[in-house]
């Protein structure tokens, strides 16, 4: 079993390293086999882990801080919940590799991206398994940092760096309140071994926890792209696909929630951490839903449903659902990245094409690549049976169950952010895969006249989408509702939840599980209605138009970044301009040029003592005399 | 002695302090400056007469005639100066010489 | 009967002195100043050092301020209207500084109280003596001295065409 968890870590840390030492030495197929071969590598040691699995276990592997009665060894925890993250990450990771592989193919900094790929599901598997406060803190460092070399990864085109930038700081002002968290716990508890926190959260009073809770709440708003801190996901889709779709869709964004998750039994004492928790998710779930729907590049759709979809996962942990949302985020995992990957072949297959109102008639042309992205978008917008609408029915459910005018309201909106979400999503599917090829006046016209309407795409993007359709559709069997036979997934993470979920009576759940369908297969129709067929055609022209009212705020983020800018970036460029120019130019460069000048100036007038008039020599050599003869008069009286 | 020997260097000092006044004040005609030096070496004479008097030592004299013999190597050779500086420049003003002056500072 | 001459001398050496110093005519100025060179000797001669008042007369009357007669009649300097007074700048400072230390001595000495003590006269015969047993050398080298002089001026008073 330690041996398992150590290879868990550890392959991913030595793939990284073998990259980034010897990877422009050894040939190209060889440093990409070893990319993707230790993430396997992970993942069987995952399975067995998994095997010898029977209950939480801590294994500690070093000592690493330690000092007066601060200690924060090297310290791995494996209970379900971190088990099963592993399995998910490391798979869903390794398909992306194998994908990256074709993707990149003609990418000459490849030892770079697969050492930071690498890194990146190192310290991300840090982070799941990470006993104490410390050790997961530097996990979520370690992705952050992956994630801003890699959205940034063509770096010579600013644009790409200034994402990267924006990623960075976003989160990182995200990342304050965690570590405040982290001291504070500490602090009160003198302990910052989770397990221990966790069980002692009874003995602090509640408003400890409420500030806690809320400062961990804001890690999880930056490193998850909740509101207020989502401004850098759509930015961040500068980067390759694969980044994104491994980063920014599976694994980093659900870092947040998986905090939030671990922590629950300390910060979810407190109904007001709770609340905040539950309204948060529910209105990013709400933001990215409205602003998907107007999006026109590929990736930014991806991009705003990532933040929709995490809003879920966020209103499920708030409600206290934690099953649910462990489901949904596993599901979420397969049918984005699923998406994601899809939209990579789209891209490369179109020249990199990105906008979708530019595309059309690629279900004939790209078949499997059609299929597989059909999967991903029924199980996205919760049609009946698939993976995806049982989990998110899941976390509805247990919104529901909460009841009071928060329930409500919350369950009001879950369900209106998922009519969104199906029609947000089938209009893509519509935009990009229907009509004729070359159709309508927005069409690429270089692709037309060439003749050779396609790039050829590598079979490596085309085949790894297969298992995450598979698991995408067929996920509803990890954990089905209770009236099917109890949840495998249920009953793994028993330990975890409050035991709300069992209160629902077989007719309530049927109710809401026929409310929940029926409302995706109407957001389908709608997007029928409007995209589909014929109207297709119309809407291409109409998309000629400037965008303008309702659709070009939701266009523009709700306009949020025009506010970033208005409150935190102009008053800081201001500032730093003031500081630099008035203060550290004016004042103290100042200051140091006029004392120059002025000892310059006193030497000179010290200087011109030496005129070569006798009559001044005269004069000195008097008052030197008169000052020595009247100091002996003085002292002699 | 006739008058205290306090009331000889006062006298001495007040001399010495007229012809410094004098080499101070005259700084626009070198001639009136060596006037001045005179007086103030008269002052020492004074001041070395004095002490020999009131000690009954010959010392004090035999050097205040050291002190006249060198003052007149000294003005003979101060007012050739004079004549060859006058034979330049036209002018008895002191200042008017300054070229032994720092050349970096201003004048 | 010495002490009023003394201190009548001393009246006519100081405002000789003076009025030396404050003339603009530089011959008057020398006439004053050889009367104050008079008092001077007459006060040495009273402090029992008659060969000093006589090398004070001969020497420094006779000779040295001739010297600056003929210095001032070369170059042509023995007009008073065309001198000018020392300015403001000049006079300020050196008054200033003169009053310093004038004060300062008068202070230590009378602060300094006076021994009384009666030694015999320095006659010429104890005068010679010293001179020429104790400072033989000295004398010797005051007279190189003079000889350097003598050349030195020489040397700057050629003519020299110009």
């Amino acid at each position: 079993m330690k041996l398992s968890l150590e290879l868990i870590v550890l392959l991913p840390l030595l793939g990284s390293l073998f990259n980034a030492l010897l990877g422009r030495i050894v040939p190209r197929r060889l440093a990409e086999t070893i990319a993707c071969a230790v993430i396997w590598g992970s993942f069987v040691a995952a399975l067995a882990a998994a095997r010898a699995y029977s209950g939480p276990v801590t294994m500690e592997m070093a000592s690493w801080l330690s000092a007066f009665d601060f200690h924060a060894p090297l310290t791995l925890y494996l209970d379900s919940l971190s088990l099963i993250l592993c399995l998910m990450i490391t798979f869903v990771c390794g398909l992306i590799h194998v994908y990256a592989v074709g993707y990149m193919q003609d990418e000459p900094g490849y030892c770079r991206f697969f050492a930071l790929l690498n890194l990146f599901v190192a310290a991300m598997l840090l982070l799941v398994l990470a006993e104490n406060l410390p050790l997961l803190y530097l996990g979520w460092e370690g992705v952050g940092f992956c994630s801003y070399f890699l959205i940034g990864f063509w770096y010579q085109d600013p644009n790409n760096a200034t994402a990267g930038r924006k990623a960075f700081i976003v989160t990182r002002i995200g990342d304050v309140g965690l570590a405040l968290a982290i001291v504070w716990i500490f602090q009160s508890l003198g302990t910052v071994s989770i397990t221990q926190v966790n069980q002692m959260g009874h003995s602090l009073p509640l408003g400890v926890i409420t500030g806690l809770g809320l400062l961990m709440l804001l890690g999880a708003m930056g490193k998850s792209a909740q509101v207020p801190l989502m401004v850098w996901l759509p930015d961040a889709m500068a980067g390759p696909t694969p980044v994104s779709a491994q980063i920014h869709a599976a694994t980093m964004v659900t870092a947040g929630v998986y905090l939030l998750m671990r922590l629950f039994p300390l910060i979810g004492l407190s109904a007001t951490v709770t609340a905040a928790i539950a309204v948060t998710g529910a209105l990013t779930a709400f933001y990215g839903a409205t602003c998907a729907l107007v999006q026109r590049d590929l990736k930014r759709i991806l991009a705003y449903s990532t933040i929709s979809q995490i809003g879920y996962m966020v209103l499920g942990v708030g409600v206290g659902a934690l099953t649910a949302s462990t489901f949904h985020l596993i599901e979420h995992a397969f049918f984005k990245a699923l998406l994601f990957l899809g939209a990579g072949c789209v891209i490369t297959a179109l020249h990199h094409e990105q906008d979708i109102f530019r595309m059309g008639g690629l279900r004939r042309t790209l078949p499997a690549t059609f299929y597989c992205f059909l999967a991903g978008a029924l199980c996205l917008a919760g049609l009946p049976l698939t993976g995806g609408f049982f989990s998110k029915d899941g976390i509805l459910a247990a919104v529901w169950q909460q009841g009071g005018l928060l329930g409500g309201g919350l369950y009001a909106l879950g369900l209106l952010t998922a009519l969104l979400t199906a029609v947000y999503t089938f209009r893509m599917v519509f935009l990009i895969f229907g009509g004729n090829e070359a159709q309508g006046p927005l069409a690429s016209a270089p692709l037309a006249a060439k003749g050779k309407p396609h790039q050829t795409l590598p079979s490596v993007m085309q085949w790894t989408l297969i298992p995450l359709a598979l698991l995408g559709l067929g996920g509803g069997l990890l954990n089905l509702p209770a009236y099917l036979g109890q949840g495998w997934m249920a009953q793994l993470l028993a330990p975890l939840d409050h035991g709300d979920q069992h209160g629902l009576s077989l007719g309530v759940e049927l109710t809401l599980q026929g409310l929940a369908a029926s409302i995706s297969l109407a957001g389908v129709a709608l997007a029928w209605f409007r995209f589909g067929g014929a109207r297709r055609a119309q809407r291409l022209a109409e998309a000629e138009q400037p965008v303008r009212g309702l659709a070009a705020f939701l266009l523009a983020g709700w306009y949020v970044d025009a506010l970033y800018r208005l409150l935190f970036v102009r008053p800081y460029a201001w500032l730093s301009g003031v500081l630099w120019q008035g203060v550290d130019e004016g004042l103290v460069d100042q200051s140091f040029d006029q004392m120059g000048t002025l000892l310059g100036r006193c030497g000179q007038r010290l200087g011109s003592w030496s005129c070569g008039r006798v009559s001044i020599y005269l004069l000195s050599l008097s008052a030197g005399a008169a000052l020595c003869i009247g100091w002996f008069a003085w002292g002699a009286l | 002695m006739i008058v205290p020997l306090t009331h000889v260097l006062i006298l001495a000092a007040i001399l010495f302090c007229l012809g410094l006044g004098c080499v101070l004040a005259w700084s626009s005609n070198v001639i009136m400056l060596l006037i001045g030096i005179e007086i103030m070496l008269n002052a020492a004479m004074l001041v070395f007469v004095g002490g020999s008097c009131q000690w009954g030592m010959a010392d004090g004299q035999v050097f205040a005639l050291m002190i006249i013999a060198m003052t007149s190597a000294e003005v003979s050779l101060a007012l050739a100066l004079v004549v060859y500086l006058h034979r330049r420049r036209k002018t008895v003003d002191v200042d008017a010489f300054r070229e032994l002056r720092d050349n970096e500072t201003k004048p | 009967m010495e002490t009023y001459l003394f201190y009548i001398l001393a009246f006519i050496t100081v405002v000789t002195t003076v009025l030396a110093i404050c003339e603009k005519h530089p011959v008057h100025a020398i006439v004053y100043l050889v009367t104050s060179f008079f008092a001077l000797a007459s006060i040495f001669y009273l402090l029992s050092a008659p060969l000093v008042a006589m090398f004070e007369i001969i020497i420094y009357a006779g000779a040295v301020m001739v010297l600056f007669m003929f210095v001032i009649m070369i170059l042509d300097l023995g007009h008073p209207e065309q001198v000018e007074r020392p300015g403001l700048f000049y006079w300020l400072p050196a008054v200033f500084l003169v009053e310093i230390i004038l004060f300062s001595l008068v202070l230590m000495l009378s602060v300094h109280s006076g021994v009384s003590v009666k030694p015999p006269a320095v006659t010429v015969h104890d005068f010679a003596v010293t001179l020429f047993t104790r400072y033989g050398v000295a004398i010797e080298i005051i007279s190189m001295q003079l000889l350097f002089a003598v050349v030195g001026a020489l040397y700057l008073g050629r003519r020299r065409k110009i």
